[in-house]
């Protein structure tokens, strides 16, 4: 029993960080009909921001507050320098670009930061949380990695649904001509999404390396399990980005605790084929008609 | 007064506006005429720059549209409401109006909605349902009432009848007709539904092959059997 609620928790913790990336992915797919393959570096440069300014003595913080900012332009920047002007072609070739992206991020961290493993600190305990007499793997910096996630979530639910930018925002994600014709200025609202969607791919990075090691690929691996959660959301669905993380979170975690850890990423892969082959919209987009 | 002048543009190597000029009065429905392809779409995103133009302008008060950018239309005063699948499905009836509002800068006043609601009973029943499950007459009144949300002073309308049973034709036609003579707004009507459109309009302009070949006083235009089987098929 004990390790069926610490396989559970276990899974609910990784599977809210796979939200939180699955999401930084749906909320770019979304608005421009790319998928991001360099989300997964972007997210380590900011974790590796963070780490030097704990490294250089100040707080976690401070270091924190930086990368989410410093995600936020980066988002910005990409989107701007790099995707602005491919924009209107055909979307395989800013996947492409994102995938050099990905590359030349990898290389450059690597000179920058180092190729070697670091470790991050974490804000709070990383020692389980005593219930009675038994431990349960639920520590500190899980419950503050569930309430971060949570917290991200539920601004980004106030900004779209209840502001006059978030329905520009949407609108410009939907219908690029009609929301310029109704005076949104979807250049603007494009970029936002970017730099959103990299913040929120930071804090992914940030909690997925708080109290563990940080190197230029520590995140990849969360990219393939983000992009398995978002499939298996709808790529289309916010919501279904989140249930999509922690459904995979949950399955890979029980996978892991009962079946054997070595299975894992063989165990995303089976999900990933089965949701697309079953239900390749995914469990949540409303499966529109396209017009031919 | 909206004044086209010498407006050309071309769709790759075909040309789709050849030198187009008639002046839209102010106050009045013009109807543009023509058959499938003849360039009316094409025309009025020239003119609010969706499609750059090659030569030519299209001024209103004095300011040159065709090289500014769609997105300022609203603030100009200008609404182009496209054909009824401009309605954006993913989002509710309400903020496809707020949406339109927005367009004029500030924020949406709660009784700008109100005046669109009471315009078109039939979408107040409705303001938090998606509008994908609009029916066409719906979307046609949802893009309409959106474009008045920005309390434009032009309306470009494109094909406002496509797709709808004649009975919401008319309801949608004599809609527009009284907003032109309450609210004195400058219609640009295009349609291939020729007899429905000469019916409220003041003048027509009829183009064929991206040329304007009739312009002439409604009425006229309506009178004229040699005219309205050239260029009407009615």
């Amino acid at each position: 029993m004990q390790q069926f609620v610490n396989t559970v928790l276990g899974g609910l913790t990784i599977g809210m960080v796979y939200a939180a990336f699955a999401l930084a992915l749906v909320l770019i797919w979304r608005s421009t009909r790319i998928v991001n393959f360099a989300q997964a570096p972007m997210a380590m440069v900011t974790t590796f921001i963070a780490l030097q300014i704990i490294e250089a003595g100040h707080s976690y913080w401070l270091a924190f507050a930086a990368a989410l900012v410093a995600g936020l332009v980066l988002g910005a920047v990409v989107e701007r320098v790099l995707i602005r002007p491919v924009e209107g072609k055909a979307e395989i070739n800013a996947v492409i670009l994102t995938l050099g992206l990905f590359i030349v991020l990898h290389a450059l961290a690597s000179v920058v930061f180092g190729n070697r493993y670091r470790s991050f600190p974490a804000a709070f305990g990383i020692r389980g949380l005593e219930v009675g007499d038994t431990t349960i793997a639920l520590t500190g910096f899980d419950i503050f990695t569930i309430l971060a996630v949570l917290a991200v979530m539920g601004l980004l639910v106030l900004l779209f649904r209840f502001t006059d930018l978030g329905l520009r925002m949407r609108a410009a994600a939907f219908n690029q001509e009609v929301a310029r014709l109704l005076g949104v200025r979807v250049g603007r609202m494009l970029t936002l999404g970017w730099a959103l969607a990299s913040l929120v791919g930071s804090l992914a990075g940030l909690l997925i390396a708080g109290g563990s090691l940080v190197h230029p690929g520590y995140m990849d691996a969360v990219v393939v399990y983000g992009f398995v959660a978002a499939v298996l959301g709808g790529l289309d669905s916010p919501a279904g980005a989140v249930v999509g993380g922690l459904l995979l979170g949950l399955s890979l975690s029980l996978v892991s605790g009962y079946v054997g850890s070595q299975l894992v990423a063989l165990a995303a892969l089976a999900i990933l084929m089965a949701v697309l082959l079953l239900r390749p919209q995914g469990l949540f987009s409303q499966a529109r008609e396209r017009r031919v | 007064m909206l004044e086209v002048r010498d407006l050309s543009t071309s769709y790759g190597a075909v040309r789709a506006l050849s030198d187009v000029t008639f002046t839209a009065a102010t106050g009045e429905v013009t109807a543009v005429l023509g058959a499938n392809g003849a360039g009316k779409t094409t025309l009025l995103r020239t003119i609010t720059g969706l499609v750059r133009a090659q030569g030519g302008s299209a001024t209103y008060d004095g300011r040159e549209l065709t090289r500014t950018a769609p997105e300022l239309m609203p603030g100009l005063g200008i609404a182009h409401v496209p054909e009824g699948r401009g309605v954006i499905t993913e989002l509710t009836v309400d903020e496809n109006l707020r949406l339109g509002g927005l367009g004029r800068g500030g924020r949406v006043r709660s009784e700008d909605l109100e005046r669109v609601y009471a315009l078109f009973p039939a979408l107040a029943d409705r303001r938090s349902a998606l509008a994908h499950v609009l029916s066409g007459g719906e979307r046609q009144m949802l893009v309409l009432g959106r474009a008045l949300m920005a309390e434009p002073t032009v309306l470009l309308l494109d094909e406002p009848s496509l797709g709808l049973a004649p009975r919401i034709v008319a309801q949608l036609f004599e809609l527009v007709q009284s907003l032109v003579v309450d609210q004195g707004l400058t219609v640009l009507l295009v349609e291939q539904n020729a007899r429905s459109a000469l019916s409220i309009a003041h003048r027509g302009v009829v183009l064929s092959l991206g040329r304007v070949v009739v312009d002439e006083r409604a009425d006229v235009l309506a009178e004229d059997d040699q005219l309205r089987h050239a260029y009407l098929g009615f």
